[in-house]
C-alpha cells in the first residue's frame, strides 16, 4: 500500500527533517508514529498527503509513485487519503453539515447523496444531532469527531493523522481511538502521529519509532 | 456541470453573506478607483466633443470678386461637392456676409450704418468630411480649388489649424497617460484588497486543497465573488458619477467651456457606461486571480 525508499527530506540546506527513510506499510494495517518533538513525525506525513517534496528518495502510494506525479493529479490522490490534525482545520463559519460535506461537494456529488452520506457518517462518530451547529460550539473532543467524519466520508484507503488526540483528555482519546479502530477495521489503514505513550499501551499496534529524522525503531506486537 | 455551477453561485453567494465587511471594502475599492476613472472620462469626453465642434469649423473659404450667375454657381458648387474630401459646399451671398458681420460686432453694429452689403464679397464656404479635416486634407482640396481661375482667394486658417491639431493631440496624450495610470492604480489597489480578503479566508483555502479541492474549483467561487463585485463597484461608481454630473459638473462645466463653444455638458454615453461595468468584472476577476494565486497551492 505505502513503500518509501530512502527518503531525504531538507527544508534547509544543513539539516535534514527526514533522513533515509526505508518503510513498507501494508493494506489495512494500524501504524504509531511515535518519536520525541522534532523528529520528523508532521514531515512524514506531509510528504505521505504531498504537501511537501521529498528532496530525495520515493514514495509509493497504491502503486503510484507521488513523488514524480503532476501537481494536477495531486487532488484527486488526495481523495482517497483522509487527514486529521491537532487543531481539527475545520471551517469555524460554516456548520458542522457543511463541513462534512465539503470533500464530496469539492467532488462536485449531488446534493442529496451528499446529505445521506453526511447523516450516516456523523452518526457513525455520534454527532448527528449536532450537524446545524457550529465548530465552535462544540467541545474539543466533539470537533476532532467532526474533523474525523470528514476524514472518512470519502472513505479513504488511508487515514492520516498527526496528533489527534492532542490536546484531549483521556475520555475523549478513547473515543477517538474507537473511531479509527473502526475504520482501521473496515479496511482503512490508519496511520497516527502521537507522542502519548498511554495510548500505544492501551491499542497496542505497530510502532514506528523516529529519532533526528531516522528510524529508530519499527516494531510489531 | 450545473452542479458545480450552482455550487459556484451559491458559495460565491455565501462568501459575501459571512463576510459583509470585506465585501463592502472590495465594492467600495472598486467603486471609488472607478468613480474617479468616470469622472474624468466625462471631462474628456466633453472636451472631446468640443474638438468635434471646433472641427467642424475647419472649413475653406473661396471668396468671389464678382458675383458669377446662378448656372454657373450651380456649375461650381456641384463640381466641388464630388471631391472626395468635400462634404458640403455652401454659398454666402453678400447679404448674408454682411448679416452674420452684423450680428459678430454686437454693440458695436452701428459701425455699419451707411455701409452696404456690398463691401463684402460673397464666398462659398466648402466643408470638409470629418477624415479629412486635417491640414493634408484642406492642402489636397485647396490644390483642385486652385485651377478654376475664379477662385483664388481662398482662405483657411492655416495657423489656428495647426494649434488646433497639436492641441487635439495633447488632449488625445494626456487622456492616454491618466487613463492609463488611473487603471493602473485601480488594478493595484482592487486586487491589493482581494488579497486583504483571501487573507482572512487563507485556512479555508489551505482546508479545501487538504480535502482534495482542485485549484480550479477552490478558485473559481472567488473569481465569480470579484466579478460580482466589481461589476456591482462599477453600478455605485456610474451611479455616483451621474450624482457629480448632475448636482457639479453640469454646471460649473458649462460655465467653464461656454466661452469655447460647448452649450450642454453631456453625461457619458451607453456604450462608455457598458465599458465601464466591463472594467468592473474584469478588475474584479484578474483582482482575485492574481491574488488566488498566492494562497491556492497545493504543496507549499
Ligand atoms: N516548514 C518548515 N520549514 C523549516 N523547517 C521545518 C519545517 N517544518 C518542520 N521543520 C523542521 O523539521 C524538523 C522536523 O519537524 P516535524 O514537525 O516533522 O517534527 P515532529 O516530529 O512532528 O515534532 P512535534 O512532535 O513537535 O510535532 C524540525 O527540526 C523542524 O524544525
Ligand atoms: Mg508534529
Amino acid at each position: 500500500m505505502i513503500r518509501i525508499y530512502n527518503v531525504v527530506k531538507r527544508y534547509q540546506k544543513d539539516s535534514a527533517a527526514l533522513n533515509d527513510i526505508d518503510l513498507r506499510i501494508s493494506k489495512g494495517e494500524f501504524v504509531y508514529i511515535t518519536g520525541p518533538s522534532g523528529a520528523g513525525k508532521s514531515t512524514l506525513l506531509k510528504l505521505l498527503f504531498c504537501a511537501e517534496r521529498p528532496t530525495r528518495g520515493q514514495i509509493l502510494i497504491n502503486g503510484q509513485n507521488v513523488t514524480r506525479m503532476r501537481l494536477s493529479q495531486i487532488p484527486y490522490l488526495r481523495r482517497k487519503l483522509g487527514v486529521v490534525f491537532q487543531d481539527f482545520k475545520l471551517l469555524n463559519n460554516r456548520t458542522i453539515l457543511e463541513n462534512v460535506s465539503f470533500p464530496l461537494e469539492i467532488q462536485g456529488k449531488k446534493r442529496y447523496e451528499i446529505s445521506k452520506k453526511v447523516y450516516q457518517t456523523l452518526k457513525l462518530v455520534g454527532l448527528e444531532k449536532h450537524l446545524q451547529k457550529h465548530p465552535l460550539e462544540l467541545s474539543g473532543g466533539e470537533q476532532q469527531r467532526v474533523a474525523i467524519a470528514r476524514a472518512l466520508i470519502m472513505d479513504p484507503l488511508i487515514l492520516l493523522a498527526d496528533e489527534p488526540t492532542g490536546n484531549l483528555d483521556a475520555k475523549v482519546t478513547e473515543d477517538i481511538m474507537d473511531l479509527f479502530k473502526g475504520a482501521n477495521a473496515r479496511g482503512t489503514t490508519v496511520i497516527m502521529a502521537t507522542h502519548n505513550q498511554e495510548v500505544i499501551r492501551r491499542y497496542p499496534r505497530r510502532v514506528i519509532m523516529l529519532r533526528d529524522g531516522r528510524v529508530e525503531k519499527d516494531v510489531t506486537p | 456541470m450545473p452542479e458545480k455551477l450552482v455550487y459556484f453561485i451559491r458559495s460565491a453567494a455565501g462568501n459575501m453573506r459571512q463576510s459583509p465587511l470585506l465585501c463592502t471594502a472590495a465594492i467600495g475599492t472598486v467603486a471609488v478607483s472607478l468613480t474617479i476613472i468616470a469622472f474624468f472620462s466625462i471631462l474628456f469626453f466633453n472636451i472631446e466633443q468640443l474638438t468635434i465642434h471646433w472641427g467642424r469649423q475647419v472649413q475653406i473659404k473661396a471668396f468671389l470678386d464678382v458675383v458669377p450667375k446662378t448656372e454657373v454657381l450651380q456649375a461650381w458648387t456641384r463640381k466641388i461637392e464630388a471631391f472626395p474630401e468635400v462634404e458640403k459646399v455652401v454659398y454666402v451671398t453678400q447679404m448674408q456676409a454682411f448679416e452674420r458681420f452684423r450680428e459678430r460686432l454686437g454693440q458695436n453694429a452701428d459701425l455699419l450704418r451707411g455701409l452696404t452689403s456690398q463691401i463684402l464679397p460673397a464666398s462659398l464656404e466648402i466643408e470638409l468630411k470629418e477624415q479629412f479635416r486635417s491640414r493634408s486634407g484642406i492642402q489636397a482640396v485647396v490644390e483642385k480649388l486652385r485651377q478654376n481661375q475664379n477662385l483664388q482667394d481662398l482662405h483657411y486658417g492655416q495657423d489656428w489649424l495647426e494649434r488646433f491639431e497639436s492641441f487635439v493631440t495633447l488632449l488625445k496624450f494626456s487622456a492616454g497617460i491618466l487613463g492609463s495610470f488611473l487603471l493602473f492604480a485601480t488594478v493595484f489597489i482592487v486586487s491589493n484588497t482581494i488579497k486583504l480578503t483571501l487573507y482572512a479566508r487563507r485556512d479555508e483555502l489551505e482546508i479545501m486543497s487538504l480535502v482534495g479541492g482542485t485549484p480550479l474549483f477552490i478558485k473559481t467561487p472567488y473569481i465569480f465573488e470579484g466579478a460580482f463585485q466589481g461589476a456591482f463597484g462599477a453600478l455605485v461608481a456610474l451611479g455616483s458619477t451621474y450624482l457629480i454630473y448632475q448636482f457639479l459638473l453640469k454646471k460649473s462645466l458649462v460655465t467653464l467651456l461656454f466661452t469655447m463653444g460647448v452649450k450642454d455638458i453631456v453625461f457619458l454615453p451607453l456604450t462608455y457606461q457598458l465599458t465601464f461595468l466591463l472594467t468592473g468584472v474584469f478588475l474584479g476577476a484578474v483582482g482575485s486571480m492574481v491574488s488566488l494565486r498566492k494562497f491556492v497551492r497545493i504543496r507549499y
